[in-house]
């Protein structure tokens, strides 16, 4: 089959998942949350930042192989330029997210009280002045559009070349050495900006904390992710029947970089813990002790389900052939990465609800133990997170599919197609 | 060498030939002695038969003695052998395990593999090898049989009939 056929079935299907993520939403807003609708705010940044990120680093690794001239993943090369696509959406969220920074629809971020620059306020923070030449709301916003606009920008560009490639007439690869222009251009812009905007969209949720580490933990979460959703998709392609050259050995690769970079997640996961734990200066030390006493579950649950778990099972040679091993592994570690963003964000966001409330009722500085109003799905993704979870996803999915009926499924002239068709491991 | 060995092999220039040549070689169940190529043939090892390399399954034994003896070996002596408090961190400071319980880790896997394949391969300093030709390091892709594993004739003939570009026979 050339092209994919996106039915009104699956249509309808994924549509009740969005429809369920909107209800959710919704039911945080209106139920479920406390007065500046933390809840619903920090669930939507936690979605929005995930399926984006995915998007990003789908684009990344088609660049990266684009550049270093590979050839194995050229059949399903659609996938991940659909997935890329998805930024076209994830623009809008982030965009939505930016403009609530900037106009102050939510209070997801600290560092957007504009007392704590103020040096004659008594809320005055110097670390937070400090650090106001980047946390600000101008470069947030301008961060945002710039990034995410940059790299949707040229990922369309690959697009349409690849596109443009099946038509046969590119003798002279005119069009393949374009597409190399723009993937080594997307590289360097995707690897830097996606730092800098990982400090800003995340990690500057806890304010005052920072980590050197961090870009390179919270990338490589999407990373794996990425991959995780790409067996996951391909897979259910070829149960329905498309992807017939997309072979058993591709499906290999992909474990081997799912196993690879599960470990490599680690690695940085570790590497940030170690230099906090041994320097223990209290700034730093403060972001662990917070998620190990109060998170106990998802902190230890989080290295269980995205190290132990796809070391041990894809270590050995066919569970990453077997499409039933490779497939659990692909579930828990998505779910797994969904679950480490929701520990990088939630805790710092439940702080910083808990000061602007202690503001509100008058005690000033009391960091967090001011006047508590109990809203749940903090301390554990309840089932309005699952639910908005599951509406993200849909959307994703659905946006991917639309994405692959609007060019032939497996591309029919690209330079590097016959070695895609004969790959073995 | 005290096994000397007649053999009979044959040369080819491709390894596609090869490969074609080694499916004749299964069909007429002509017992074949060993094939030998410059570089890895991808889908020669199940036309030959062979089975799954088990040297992975010694490197994870060789990994988890490597990672138990590091683990263990600190553990006993920050705990008991000579305990000191550094940085303020107690006795048995995992975290900072760590990175020496991987590095054995790597370390008794890699070093194990090596000395199990050279072990099994019968490789090691002062031992000689016989050497079939020593093209088959560099262009040419060889079918050897040892001289009476076969029906007389049949080697040869196989051999010239599937585009071998040189035949020979020789004592290893």
């Amino acid at each position: 089959m050339t092209s994919f056929e996106f039915t009104g079935r699956h249509r309808m299907t994924l549509l009740i998942g969005v429809v369920i993520g909107v209800l959710c939403m919704a039911g945080t807003w209106f139920f479920a949350d406390d007065a500046i609708h933390s809840r619903f705010w920090s669930n939507f940044l936690h979605n929005s930042v995930f399926f984006t990120g995915i998007a990003v680093m789908a684009g990344f690794f088609l660049c990266a192989s684009i550049t270093a001239w590979a050839g194995w993943y050229v059949t399903f090369k659609r996938i991940w330029e659909s997935f890329s696509l998805f930024m076209g959406i994830g623009f809008i969220l982030m965009l939505i997210l930016a403009l609530g920074t900037y106009f102050g629809w939510h209070h997801l971020y600290h560092w957007t009280d504009p007392a704590l620059l103020d040096v004659n306020d008594e809320l005055y923070d110097p670390i937070i002045a400090g650090k106001s030449g980047f946390l600000n709301k101008s470069w947030y916003l301008f961060g945002t559009i710039f990034s995410v606009g940059i790299w949707f920008f040229i990922m369309t560009r690959i697009r349409a070349l690849s596109i443009k490639e099946d038509e046969g007439n590119d003798e002279d690869f005119s069009s393949h050495r374009w597409m190399r222009w723009w993937a080594a251009a997307y590289l360097p812009l995707a690897g830097f900006l996606s730092a800098a905007m990982i400090w800003q969209w995340v990690m500057s949720v806890d304010s005052h904390w920072y980590s050197t580490m961090f870009a390179w933990y919270s990338g490589a979460s999407w990373f794996v992710s990425m991959l995780a959703l790409t067996i996951l998709v391909l897979m259910i392609l070829k149960m329905k029947g498309y992807f017939a050259s997309t072979s058993n050995e591709h499906i290999h690769d992909l474990g081997k970089l799912l196993f690879a970079f599960s470990i490599f997640w680690t690695y940085l996961w570790f590497s940030q813990y170690m230099l906090i734990w041994y320097a223990n200066v209290g700034e730093e030390t403060i972001y662990f002790k917070e998620r190990i006493d109060n998170y106990p579950v998802l902190f230890y649950g989080n290295l269980l389900i995205n190290f132990v778990l796809p070391f041990f099972v894809l270590m050995r040679n066919d569970t990453k052939r077997k499409w039933g091993s490779l497939g659990f592994i692909a579930v828990m570690v998505l779910f797994g990465h969904w679950i480490d963003y929701f520990l990088m964000i939630k805790p710092g966001v439940l702080h910083t609800a808990h000061e602007v409330a202690a503001h509100a009722s008058g005690h000033h500085g009391d960091h967090g133990h001011g006047a508590h109003e109990a809203i749940g799905g903090f301390a554990m993704p309840g089932f309005l997170e699952l639910g908005t979870g599951i509406g993200f996803l849909c959307l994703f999915l659905y946006f991917v599919f639309s994405s692959l009926t609007k060019a032939k499924l497996e591309p029919t002239h690209d330079p590097y197609l016959e070695e895609s068709l004969h790959h073995h491991v | 060498m005290a096994n000397h060995k007649d053999i009979i092999y044959g040369l080819y220039n491709d390894e596609e030939d090869l490969l074609k040549a080694v499916e004749v070689a299964r069909d007429q169940h002509l017992d074949i002695m060993d094939v030998y190529t410059p570089f890895p043939v991808h889908g020669l090892d199940p036309l030959l038969g062979l089975s799954e390399s088990r040297l992975h399954i010694g490197a994870f034994i060789y990994g988890a003695i490597g990672t138990l003896t590091a683990f263990l070996g600190m553990t006993w002596i920050f705990t008991k052998d000579w305990p000191i408090v550094y940085g303020g961190k107690p006795y048995w400071a995992v975290p900072s395990f760590i990175p020496i319980t991987f590095e054995l880790t790597v370390l008794f896997a890699s070093i194990g593999m090596v000395v199990t394949f050279y072990v099994i391969c019968g490789l090691g300093p002062g031992v000689v090898n016989p050497t079939i030709d020593t093209r088959i390091t560099d262009d040419k892709f060889c079918i050897a049989f040892e001289k009476g594993a076969n029906e007389s004739g049949a080697a040869e003939s196989f051999l010239s009939s599937t585009g071998a570009s040189e035949i020979h026979s020789k004592t290893i």
